[in-house]
């Protein structure tokens, strides 16, 4: 198949060797690429029950077939491990030019096992891979890390990618940073990275992959590009990015609030919402292969955190920093994105758990004698900045906070556990349940935990026809957005386009076969997408995750929401048994969300 | 009767309160009236026909008046209208 380069490269850090794996074609064709590989390999490679942080853990680095081509947002890659933070399944997503690189080295992706006697950083060129002492940038931030190394290593471009101190000190939440702005944030990435002695990669390649027809692909991206153009929804996704969600979670009812205790936050608007954010973008940017520039860089221009710049921030920040924590200040929120980037920390979970902890202080179950004295309630911006950088140096409190919210609530205890709000060990994003209950079967079904990116189901239930307060029909629309994410992530290209331009998963297999000359139709990818997901469901079980993970934090089931459109909701347990029992229907799998016999066989499995 | 309008698209309004005539008592009615101005985007947001420009979607306090009454969906004194361009995640 063209497009792919048959291999990967096996790292061991014990060992301190290296190999090739062959991947043949039918891997591909039967997984894609990027999620749906991964989960192949995951479920093959790793030795079940295995301690997440352990050298026994794997950690992948994977590209897709679309990767190192013209195809638009196609510079993603995923990475795939055991989770510590839900001991489950786990797929981290990012952009950069890591995943390009590879592909110019001639590998699909990298296979990291074992764990280094001392901290190091890999080197890999045409000509191999070096394990090299990382003496010089242990203990920096991402950013400091990446500009030594593209100093002292490779002269730029080179795809470079390295963990904070979060990572190694092994926070739970800890992420994998990538040319400064872009993060594989969620369910730990870090910390698995960081177990392994391994601070950072370097990848540097001169090779490259010939397209199948490289002028189909020139004229679908002439055609995709103009629609774009033409688009009023692409034009405002530009000019504004992902804060224009707040606006609309706000007006829907859903955007969380005082952790997750109200729907909607008045205070946010004109100053952390779309229009607030935009006064302060200095520049817009798009990722390599991409003919958007829908990231925005921002600056702060006045105050004590002046000259601060971020790409983003992100609308999940925005709302983990913003509502979730009673902060209105935009220049505290970016200089939040900043230090989590900088000290590599996923901005959801650390949101979450720094607005849970402030609402345990402000019940009285934690005290200033268990947190260094540090007095953390709602709205207070300085509390927050000074608990995330607690969080990434596990100083204190900040310690117990590292370990992620289900945890914190262990150890405080007093029923705290009622308003953890996490799925799994995942804590929340930025969406309230109650007020479109498809966010609450997709945070229950979803293999690793409370998660935005494999549905998002406000296009339905705000934005769309649905009505957002029942279960009818949830479980059918659930499958749906969680089939057609699971190919994006599979070809491994960003999810916007489909939105927005919009591009169907028709334009994308015509782009899958201007690139590999294979032809997949639409329903061959929906195919694909339900082997993949039973393949990550039979991962998680078999490590121990079973139905009675599929749940929600007490808050969302049996708390009803006190304001906006949604008041009064709440998702109650026999909504969510049935929609659960509908979803298994839907996907083969038996009423404990185990795939049949029949699933096993109809996927070859 | 007043209601308070917002637009989310390349440009943003937020929280205009805009008058209507006494007769407005459906969201159609709504959108005659708003046709009617002289300023403001609603020629290139609503078509003749009164159905909106693609990407497009309207929700009346917080709800999406597709999963409501649609074009026949009562408006009260104070509703919040909102025209918005499709957004998604975060």
């Amino acid at each position: 198949m063209k497009g792919v380069c048959g291999r990967l490269l096996e790292i061991d850090l014990t060992q301190g060797e290296t190999k090739n794996l062959s991947i043949p074609d039918e891997m591909f064709e039967k997984y894609l690429g990027g999620r749906g590989l991964g989960a192949r390999l995951l479920f093959d490679m790793l030795p079940a029950k295995t301690d997440p942080l352990s050298p026994g853990n794997i950690l992948i680095f994977l590209t897709g077939p679309l990767t190192g081509t013209l195809v638009p947002g196609s510079s993603k890659f995923v990475v795939v491990t055991k989770s510590p933070l839900t001991h489950g399944w786990c797929d981290s997503y990012s952009s950069g030019r890591l995943s390009l690189e590879l592909k110019k080295v001639g590998y699909d992706g990298m296979v990291i096992r074992g764990k280094s006697n001392h901290p190091c950083y890999l080197r890999i060129s045409d000509s191999g891979v070096d394990i090299r002492e990382a003496d010089s940038i242990w203990g920096k931030d991402s950013f400091e890390a990446e500009r030594i190394l593209k100093e002292v290593e490779v002269r730029p471009p080179a795809g470079v990618t390295s963990i904070g101190p979060a990572g190694e000190r092994l926070c739970k939440f800890a992420s994998i940073n990538s040319d400064l702005y872009r993060q594989a944030a969620r369910g730990g990435v870090g910390a698995v990275m960081g177990s392994k002695n391994l601070k950072a990669i370097v990848i540097k390649g001169t090779g490259g992959l010939k397209p199948h027809d490289r002028r189909k692909l020139i004229e679908l991206n002439q055609r995709n590009s103009q629609r774009s153009r033409k688009s009023e929804v692409a034009q405002a996704r530009m000019k504004y990015g992902t804060p224009l969600t707040l606006n609309i979670t706000h007006l829907g009812g859903i955007l969380p609030t005082k952790n997750f205790q109200f729907g909607t936050w008045e205070k946010a608007l004109k100053k952390i919402d779309a229009e607030g954010v935009n006064r302060t973008v200095i520049s817009h940017k798009a990722c390599i292969s991409c003919f958007m520039p829908c990231g925005l860089m921002t600056r702060v221009s006045k105050g004590k955190y002046r000259g601060s710049t971020i790409e983003g921030p992100e609308y999940e920040t925005l709302s983990m920093f913003g509502p979730n924590q009673l902060i209105a200040s935009l220049p505290t929120i970016i200089q939040a994105n900043v230090l989590c980037d900088k000290l590599g920390l996923d901005t959801i979970s650390t949101g979450n758990v720094i607005g849970f902890a402030m609402e345990c202080f402000e019940r009285g179950l934690i005290s200033p004698a268990q947190t260094e004295g540090l007095e953390i309630r709602f709205g207070d911006n300085e509390a927050s900045l000074m608990a995330i950088e607690m969080i990434a140096t596990r100083e204190g409190f900040g310690d117990i906070l590292a370990e992620g919210v289900r945890s914190v609530a262990e150890h405080i205890g007093e029923g705290s556990e009622r308003f953890a709000m996490h799925v799994k060990g995942m804590e929340f994003p930025g969406y309230e349940p109650r007020g479109a209950f498809g966010s609450a079967l997709s945070y229950a079904v979803s293999p690793r935990g409370a998660c935005h990116r494999r549905a998002w189901p406000p296009a339905r239930e705000i934005l769309g026809d649905l009505p957002p307060y029942t279960v009818e029909g949830k479980a059918e629309m659930i499958r749906e957005l969680y089939d057609e994410n699971s190919i994006l992530h599979s070809l491994l290209v960003c999810d916007f386009h489909s939105k927005f331009i919009p591009l169907s998963l028709d334009d994308y297999s015509h782009y899958f076969q201007a690139v590999t000359g294979e032809s997949l139709s639409e329903n061959d990818f929906l195919v694909i997408a339900g082997r993949i997901e039973s393949l990550i469901r039979m991962f998680n079980l078999r490590e121990g995750l079973t139905r009675k993970d599929d749940t929600l934090p007490q808050r969302t089931l049996f708390e009803p929401l006190p304001d906006g459109p949604a008041k009064g909701q709440y998702i109650g347990e026999e909504n969510l048994n049935r929609m659960l029992d509908e979803y298994y229907e839907l996907r083969g799998w038996d009423s404990s969300g185990v795939p049949t016999e029949e699933t096993h066989k109809k996927y070859q499995l | 009767m007043n209601v308070i309008i917002n637009v989310i698209g390349p440009e943003i309004t937020l929280k205009r309160e805009i008058a209507l005539d006494r007769g407005s008592q459906t969201f159609k009615d709504v959108l005659g009236s708003l046709l009617d101005q002289k300023k403001g985007p609603w020629k290139r947001i609503v078509k003749k026909d009164l159905s909106l420009t693609e990407g497009y979607v309207v929700l009346v306090n917080g709800r999406n008046i597709m999963s409501l009454e649609g074009l026949e969906t009562k408006i009260h004194e104070g509703d919040e209208i909102t025209f918005t361009v499709i957004v998604a995640g975060g």
